[in-house]
């Protein structure tokens, strides 16, 4: 059997660097004989001809998974980053508490094992060797869903599971005021709030995974695990308008917040990092054609994406959602780090950008996405169109690092079919702010001002957020300021393919019955001298923008 | 409106609030329904005698009282207070104060109770809107401190209940006509109220408010709520209960035992 350190060669920093030209195939120029290309167009896939000259840009490669994940995971917690082994700091009467991420991420979910699942029954078995009985399990949900009882368990895995659901494995309650405490405040003057349970443990673990670079790092504990008292220091108007890009950890003020309230929790706590990262595996199998360049379709992958596209057109809306939340993606682990959480995060990161980074030289008067059916907030839901909002204009805006793909002023098209249309179990807030406070205004600081602390502190929606299965009040306001910085750098927004144009009127965008329709208006003012970008996603890429 | 009942409030106690949430009591402040509430005073009028009497005609109207559940909520509400009738009010006012201490109160979903005084403390005042005798609402409205209520009445005939209601039965339309007048004569606009209700024959009234939530809707309301992207909530006995603790089965033990501990009769 190989010897695990074997598989894990570590990176060196010549290796992270993307030379330019390195992955020049996956920047595509499109011809006049190109063929169509494929668009995410929520649950559905658009197949549409771009004009001649629009620049395509492809993910990248997955990159080679772990041969045996599991030796892999043991070796990082034999040899963690600045921190002792993790054998090493147990003893049988310490107090622990393992926090792992929400089902937010990988995005589709993965197949199974879960990662966290691989992680959770090697910790677990290391604790148990060492006496370690009390111990609790936290799915870091901070603001987000409670998990069900059966998505706990597909994510833990049935060992865990039986073993402490539901005394000892639950979601975090962040208002829950006797299990929440206050550590104190940063040198910013931001309130750290965390939970109880977390701060009074001898060792917290956080297990996670880095689907994007945005994850992870001291995000994971000071936000998972944080009420709406720390989120509001970091998650509003004024501190996202100041990230460049949510992507590039070192030039977003979101992770600078997160990154001082984190410092002061390792002063209180002792906090075992466990980051995980994955390629980009998104398809597999029959639907692999979805990650290949569409001027490389053979005759085969043609029949399949008509097929596809047959089986999506004929079905009803709820059995598409429900079919299509049932995929699970053949991710795999590319790297697992433990430690001590900087260092830990360090390396993560590396690995991550190394998923997904492609050279671009210079940005474009128009940018399309396609938004798909899912984005972190609708896992097992519906995309309504302030989530749909997020994800055009929060992530995938945002999927780059130097400068944003488009120019300042420029047109961001984003394809979907913008329904009026909500979960009201899980969004009940997102209808009342779609419905109510985006009529009277879209300018986030006024949002901010004029809403949030109502919907905050709503009753209906505390006790749905507590317990039922609906996302706390203020979170539609944080997913509207997710766009905050695209909206100031961008023009205009145009919804393709739009069915009900009053929503995108609502959000103050424009709408379009089509794309050629959406790329005529984008590109009225410049004519054929505007320079049109397609990000081709999913799966997830990042432009590194000369 | 006749229907309209406000309850004498202390000095100083008016309260200011210009947001009103507007409270359904059966099924959604409370895990009974009307059924229980006269399941138990028939089981405590008179004798021995006459308790049988009463609950093998009550027994015997069950299919009648099914029709009319499936017909119209009102109708309902109208059969069911006909076995009141020949009941002396005091004796109805006396065991409606009883009903509420000993079943009542211990059947209040905690997290509803909860959710009410969350919303007072956020100045959104709280009003029952039930189709539920006054004798049982005032009582459960004082003992929780809420000022304003809605119920049904029943006519009296020389202090006796004749089994019959004062218009208007409050079920239904007349529910959301009720609120529209209480909130007219205080000048709150109903944009910015809530309702509260599990049954879809709360619908018209849920529709009037600004904020309809359903509360454990029934499949009917389930649906309606989702189509028209309502909040939908839950509410269960799973937490400790508001007062001293009690269950179903300690409920039903309770009854069983106020049934044969030799109550007064009319």
């Amino acid at each position: 059997m190989a010897r695990p350190e074997g598989k894990l060669k570590e990176l060196k920093t010549a290796e992270l660097r993307h030379e330019p030209g390195a992955r020049r195939d996956l920047v595509v120029t499109l011809n006049r004989r190109s063929a169509p290309r494929l668009i995410a167009y929520g649950d559905d896939f658009w197949y549409e001809k771009l004009p001649a000259g629009t620049r395509v840009i492809y993910p990248p490669p997955p990159l080679e998974p772990l041969a045996d994940p599991d030796a892999a995971i043991r070796y990082a917690l034999l040899r963690p980053e600045n921190a002792d082994p993790l054998f090493a700091q147990l003893n049988p009467n310490m107090r622990v508490t393992i926090a792992i991420d929400d089902i937010s991420l990988p995005l589709p979910q993965m197949r199974r094992p879960d990662i966290r699942e691989r992680m959770l029954n090697i910790v677990l078995q290391t604790l148990a060797d060492y006496g370690v009985d009390d111990v609790h399990l936290i799915v870091a949900t901070s603001l987000h869903r409670r998990m069900t009882e059966s998505e706990i368990r597909r994510m833990v895995g049935e060992r865990a599971f039986k073993q402490f659901w539901p005394e000892r494995l639950y979601n975090f309650d962040a208002e829950n005021r006797s299990e929440l405490a206050m550590l104190g405040k940063t040198d910013h003057g931001e309130e750290v709030w965390l939970s109880r349970r977390a701060v009074e443990s001898d060792l917290l673990l956080y297990l996670n995974i880095n689907l994007v670079p945005m994850d992870g790092g001291h995000k994971s504990v000071a936000v998972g695990l944080a009420p709406y008292q720390s989120l509001r220091h970091h998650h509003n108007p004024a501190t996202l308008r100041q990230c460049n890009s949510y992507m590039d950890p070192t030039r977003s003020a979101l992770h600078h917040s997160a990154n001082r309230m984190g410092r002061l929790v390792n002063e209180h706590v002792n906090v075992f990092t466990i980051e995980t990262a994955i390629n980009n595996q998104m398809y597999g199998g029959m639907l692999d054609f979805l990650q290949k360049n569409e001027d490389r379709f053979s005759d085969w992958d043609r029949m399949r994406l008509k097929g596809f596209r047959w089986t999506l057109g004929n079905m009803s809306d709820s059995l598409r959602r429900q079919v299509l939340n049932q995929y699970a993606a053949p991710y795999s682990m590319t790297g697992v780090w433990a430690g001590e959480t900087d260092a830990v995060h360090r390396k993560a990161l590396a690995r991550v950008f190394q998923q997904y980074a492609v050279p671009v030289k210079g940005q474009s008067d128009v940018l399309i996405v396609g938004v798909p059916y899912v984005c972190p907030y609708n896992v097992n839901s519906v995309m309504n169109p302030v989530l749909v909002q997020c994800t055009g204009l929060g992530y995938l805006f945002n999927m780059f690092r130097g400068k944003p793909l488009v120019r300042e002023g420029g047109t961001v098209i984003i394809c979907h079919p913008l329904r009026d249309q909500f979960h009201p179990e899980h969004h009940p807030s997102y209808i009342e702010f779609f419905h109510r406070c985006l009529r009277e205004t879209t300018e986030a600081t006024e949002l901010e001002r004029n809403f949030e602390a109502e919907f905050a502190r709503n009753p209906t929606y505390v006790h749905m957020y507590r317990y039922g299965h609906a996302y706390h009040g203020v979170h539609p306001f944080y997913m509207w300021y997710w766009g905050e910085p695209a909206r100031q750098h961008v023009g205009r927004v145009i919804a393709a393919g739009c069915e009900e144009p009053e929503v995108a009127t609502r959000m103050g965008w424009e709408s379009a019955d089509t794309l050629d329709e959406a790329i005529a208006m984008a590109t009225s003012d410049l004519g054929r001298s505007a320079s049109i970008t397609y990000l081709h996603l999913p799966p997830l890429v990042i432009a590194d923008v000369e | 409106m006749s229907v309209y009942v406000t309850r004498a409030a202390g000095r100083g106690a008016r309260s200011k609030a210009k947001v009103s949430a507007f409270y359904d009591l059966d099924g959604t402040l409370a895990g009974l329904n009307l059924l229980h509430a006269t399941v138990f005073f028939m089981a405590n009028l008179g004798e021995w005698s006459g308790r049988a009497a009463y609950l093998a005609r009550l027994a015997l109207d069950l299919p009648r009282l099914y029709l009319a559940e499936r017909h119209d909520r009102r109708l309902l509400n109208m059969k069911l207070f006909e076995a009141y009738k020949g009941v002396s009010r005091d004796r109805l006012w006396e065991l409606g104060d009883e009903y509420c201490d000993r079943v009542l109160m211990r059947h209040l979903y905690p997290r509803a109770i909860e959710m009410l005084e969350a919303n007072r403390a956020l100045g959104i005042e709280p009003v029952l809107v039930t189709g539920s005798p006054d004798f049982l609402v005032e009582p459960l409205a004082r003992r929780l401190n809420i000022e304003h209520f809605a119920a049904n009445r029943l006519v009296y005939s020389r202090g006796l209940a004749t089994g019959r209601m004062l218009e208007p039965v409050m079920a239904g339309s007349e529910k959301s006509a009720w609120c529209e007048s209480f909130t007219a004569a205080r000048r709150i606009d109903m944009a910015g109220c809530w309702g509260y209700a599990d049954s879809y024959y709360d619908l018209p009234f849920l529709c009037a408010l600004g904020h309809p939530v359903a509360v454990n809707p029934d499949r009917r309301l389930l649906a309606a709520a989702h189509n028209r992207k309502w909040p939908i909530v839950r509410f269960s006995h799973d937490a400790e209960p508001v007062r001293d603790g009690g269950s179903t089965g300690a409920w039903l033990l309770d009854w069983l035992g106020r049934a044969t501990d030799g109550a007064t009769g009319r």
